[in-house]
């Protein structure tokens, strides 16, 4: 197998549009290696569930196409497999929990019905045997009552409670690896440490790699091994989770990372955020992706970069050219950051003169 | 689930009640009011005067009501001006013959429908599906007497495929298994043209409850547990798309009390139905308003069952 | 990274990789009419557009066609003439003939009128009385609306057919006003439905108080301010109760309690024909076909509108 239980390698996923194809996923590449937890973090839109998607080969085929690259599990590559092994590797070999648990349990089968079906499926148990299976299960991901609560059904759990049931489905036939997408977004917030040290220490507990999604950095911290960067359809960075908080190389990530607010920074000072928003993934940049926001940009950036890694740090890897770390290229940064800024005000003043001289009539944004 | 079902019973009282007071009414209408409806014209003096203490005819109206809908409840709707039958009997004996014509279509109905909406969910977007969209479209247009009459004519009248009314064929000496044929001979085009009639409308409504379903995150859920094809379109998809689809049935089923004389009318079948454009013909007050309530009761109960049936399939409604 | 040091020389610190704000030009949209906008959805439709085109030339067919081919004499028997008597469509009778020599294409025209008319008539009325009790309902709300929509509830649990059939025996007398009341009086429990939803949805919207403040009373705000916003649902519904009573109209007649001779109608051409069926079927064919085709071109029409009126208000 190599040291590796998972390697991504240059996927392309597509979805064909009226207007074009949307390269949602242009090129990504990364592994996991055998029980390791990585955090794939990156803002709405920048491909993050959709490679997920693609690891598991869910993405819907008439829109969606897997235009290149491949994905090696276990030395076999996913995107080759007919679909009959496919499916014996969903559930079985690879599981995955999703944003919403409200609307991902089927309304009309009881809960332990539908953890014991993969049970049946992949490890051929009876029925019975399944639903022993099942009960235990829901007993390790702390469902009180379980007697009781296994013939169920989803309507009558909570949105915690609903979250580990698919946790339990998920994990039920002991996978090599769990995807998990964004779990805890939708939940309330008490909740989310919860069920995030649920994932955490089952995975550990059962040596299960996990790819855990999610834009929320805090979240990563605390949780994981490896943190890979993704922006507008590519990886920007990637590192080990405290190299990567202690010594951000990406202009995204620098942003990132300097967006969140912290406790012991004064009251009222103004929130730093990342400027523009994403490309329009139909006709992407031909350059760096993130270039147009970029303060750090350089004309050399309008090639694309590779990911390559640091010198002398083989396993932090960075997509751009500069070296933020050099007080020239920040000083510079720092010109540009202030002449924005200046440029916003003016813009903001003449839009205000005008719509002071033009009308009275407020204006709805 | 059981509160659920003892409201909605609750809520549907009233309702009957109401209809059970525009009958009363209706009666009171009809040119000659309910003499005309209660009395048969072949009479005696003593059969009217027992009628009228029945019926209470020279007294109050509200108490007059109240007389009428004990008599009503108690299934005692009278007797035919024509063959002096109590309209009871008449009505049980028409009832074998039209369950059987709407018993069989409504099965075929709903098998073919969920299939042809499965069908056309699957292949959205396709020529099949385009096909099956456009057959529907017409046939919810179409009219069910134009239909029958255009079938009758093509398969029965010109082609001699199917006979084209009635029951059975008047041939004498025919062997049990023999005059069941003959049976089925004359039940399939009325039992077709009715099917088609429902297949319209049920097959669409199948086909977007699937694609509506298709589209929910349980169904990525089931197929990231590596459910195959099967399995997912029977055990997860189609057992939550049906639902919604088998309350429109029994509404549907409900309404057909009026369908029913539209259809064994034009096909002869000896059921409620003919028997109610017979007895309309001769004037049979009787039956007529007898069989006028029961089809209101009927299509509230098929009301009442279609909410029901919602409760027990929805595990949401049934556990709440 | 070490080119950064030669780039910076080659570049000018004005690099302009980034757009600062700009500003957007100004997107001047000629507002096309609402009317129009409706039409040009309406227009896309090809189905509906056909549905459409379909009604204009059955109407120009049923009213000006006897006048036009000279096919103008419904009544005219040919009882003389053999081959004229139970004719196939031909050049001389394009829809045939039946026993008594009669054209069936005059037939035809002539019963489409008293088809289309009773359908439209009483479509109209029934759409008043629903509009008109619809709105009461939902304007006030109350007592008056749990009243009327309980009235609504009796009449649509009532069997339809077997109703109109009791009372068409007895209270019609074949002509088409009779027929245009019977079936108007349950029409309109729909439309009311309708309405009232509507009513209830805008009562409370603010263009409503405004009215109010201005010193609007009851009447006028219900149908100069609320009702024209109801007014597409409305339409739809009207179209499509056109087909159904169209429909009912035809029922009637063919089981005999509708339209009668001396007048005829489509429903009661079938009636007709039916007992001649078997040597000449085009006698049940072209009724039947007419009506057929003119319900599904009201139902294309009535889709072709609801889906071309309803998000129009969303349109920027």
């Amino acid at each position: 197998m190599g040291e590796y239980l998972l390697e991504v390698q240059d996927l392309k996923t597509y979805f064909k549009t009226k207007a074009g194809y949307v390269r949602a996923v242009d090129g990504v590449t990364f592994a996991v290696k055998p029980g390791e937890k990585v955090a794939l973090v990156g803002e709405s839109g920048c491909g993050k569930s959709v490679t997920a998607l693609s690891i598991m080969r869910l993405v819907a085929q008439p829109p969606g196409e897997y235009a290149g690259g491949s994905i090696i599990f276990e030395d076999q590559d996913l995107l080759e497999l007919p679909e009959s092994a496919m499916r014996r590797i969903r559930g079985g070999k690879i599981g995955m929990i999703f944003q919403d648990p409200m609307t991902c349990l089927n309304p009309t089968m009881p809960i332990g019905k539908q953890i014991a079906e993969g049970l049946q499926i992949h490890l051929k148990l009876s029925k019975d045997e399944a639903l022993k299976r099942a009960t235990k299960l829901l007993e390790e991901v702390g469902i009180p009552d379980v007697a009781n609560r296994i013939n169920a059904y989803p309507h009558q759990f909570s949105g915690g409670m609903r979250q580990r049931v698919m946790i339990a489905i998920a994990l039920a036939c002991n996978p090599k690896l769990l995807i998990a997408d964004e779990p805890t977004t939708a939940l309330d917030v008490t909740v989310q440490a919860q069920i995030l040290e649920l994932i955490s220490g089952i995975c550990s507990e059962f040596g299960t790699a996990l790819i855990l999604i999610t834009h929320d950095l805090g979240v990563v911290a605390g949780m994981t091994d490896r943190v890979i960067v993704m922006y507008a359809g590519r990886v920007v960075e990637e590192a080990p989770t405290e190299e990567l908080f202690a010594n951000p190389r990406h202009p995204y990530t620098l942003g990132l990372l300097n967006s969140v607010p912290r406790l012991d920074e004064a009251g009222h000072s103004e929130l730093r955020t990342i400027e523009g928003a994403p490309p329009d993934l139909l006709r992407p940049p031909t350059g760096c992706r993130f270039m147009p926001r970029c303060i750090y940009a350089r004309n050399i950036c309008r090639q694309m970069p590779p990911l390559e890694p640091l010198v002398g740090h083989s396993e932090h890897r960075k997509a751009c050219w500069l070296d933020v770390t050099d007080p020239k290229e920040q000083a510079h940064a720092e010109q540009r950051r202030q002449a924005r800024i200046a440029a916003q005000r003016a813009a903001l003043e003449a839009a205000m003169s005008n719509s002071n001289s033009s009308s009275t009539t407020a204006r709805s944004s | 689930m059981g509160r659920y079902i003892i409201r909605r019973l609750i809520q549907a009282i009233p309702l009957l009640f109401l209809i059970s007071i525009a009958m009363f009414g209706l009666i009171h209408a009809l040119p000659g009011g309910p003499a005309a409806v209660i009395f048969n014209p072949h009479l005696t003096a003593a059969g009217r005067a027992a009628l009228v203490a029945k019926f209470g005819l020279n007294d109050p109206l509200p108490v007059q009501y109240l007389k009428w809908l004990s008599q009503m409840l108690v299934g005692n709707f009278g007797y035919s001006f024509q063959t002096n039958q109590p309209v009871s009997q008449i009505i049980a004996e028409r009832f074998p013959n039209t369950l059987q014509l709407f018993g069989s279509a409504l099965v075929l109905a709903l098998i073919l429908a969920i299939i042809l909406g499965i069908i056309a969910a699957v292949r959205q977007g396709s020529i099949v599906d385009y096909t099956l969209m456009t057959l529907s479209y017409f046939g919810i247009a179409m009219p069910v007497f134009v239909l029958g009459l255009i079938a009758q004519n093509v398969f029965a009248v010109q082609l001699h495929w199917f006979p084209p009314s009635g029951l059975s064929s008047p041939i004498f000496g025919m062997s049990p298994f023999q005059s069941f044929l003959d049976h089925l001979d004359h039940l399939f085009m009325p039992m077709c043209v009715l099917a088609v009639a429902f297949i319209a409308g049920w097959s669409r409504y199948m086909r977007s409850s699937m694609i509506e379903v298709v589209k929910q995150d349980y169904m990525r859920t089931a197929r990231a547990k590596g459910v195959s094809p099967i399995p997912l379109l029977i055990k997860h998809a189609l057992r939550n798309a049906v639902i919604p689809l088998i309350t429109v049935v029994a509404i549907d089923f409900g309404s057909v009390a009026g369908g029913a004389a539209i259809t064994e009318g034009v096909f002869a079948w000896p059921g409620m139905g003919l028997q109610f454009l017979d007895s309309l013909d001769r004037r049979d007050y009787p039956v007529l308003l007898a069989m006028l309530l029961l089809s209101a009761v009927f299509v509230i109960s098929f009301n009442l069952i279609a909410d029901i049936l919602y409760a027990v399939m929805d595990p949401r409604i049934r556990y709440s | 990274m070490d080119i950064s040091e030669n780039l910076d020389s080659i570049l000018s610190t004005q690099d302009e990789l980034e757009p600062l704000l700009e500003e957007s030009p100004a997107l001047v949209q000629k507002r096309r009419s609402q009317g129009r906008i409706i039409f040009d959805r309406f227009v896309r439709n090809k189905a509906a557009v056909v549905g459409a085109v379909f009604l204009i030339l059955l109407f120009l067919f049923c009213f000006l066609g006897p006048t036009v081919t000279g096919h103008n004499k419904p009544d005219q028997q040919n009882l003389t003439s053999v081959t004229d008597t139970l004719a196939p469509p031909s050049w001389k009778y394009p829809f045939g003939t039946d026993d008594l020599g009669r054209d069936e294409l005059a037939r035809a025209m002539v019963g489409g009128q008293t088809s289309l008319l009773v359908g439209l008539s009483s479509m109209l009325m029934a759409i008043v009385l629903g509009v008109g009790i619809g709105a009461f309902a939902g304007f006030y709300g109350g007592i008056v609306d749990n009243l009327l929509m309980r009235l609504t509830d009796v009449v649509l649990s009532v069997p339809l057919y077997l109703l109109l059939f009791v009372l068409s025996a007895t209270f019609t007398d074949g002509t088409p006003r009779s027929v245009i009341i019977l079936i108007a009086i349950f029409g309109w429990t729909i439309a009311a439905r309708l309405v009232r939803g509507e009513f209830l949805a805008l009562k409370e919207r603010e263009f409503v108080y405004a009215a109010r403040t201005v010193g609007a009373k009851d009447f006028r705000l219900m149908f100069r301010h609320i009702l024209p916003n109801a007014a597409g649902p409305i339409i739809v519904n009207a179209t499509l109760l056109t087909s159904s009573n169209i429909i009912l109209e035809s029922v009637l007649s063919y089981f005999g309690f509708g339209i009668k001779l001396p007048n005829a109608s489509w429903g009661s051409m079938l009636n007709y024909g039916e007992n001649l069926a078997d040597v000449a079927p085009w006698l049940i064919y072209v009724p039947a076909l007419l009506i057929f085709f003119t319900v599904l071109s009201l139902n294309l029409v009535g889709d072709g509108l609801r889906d071309a009126l309803d998000p129009y208000m969303t349109e920027r």
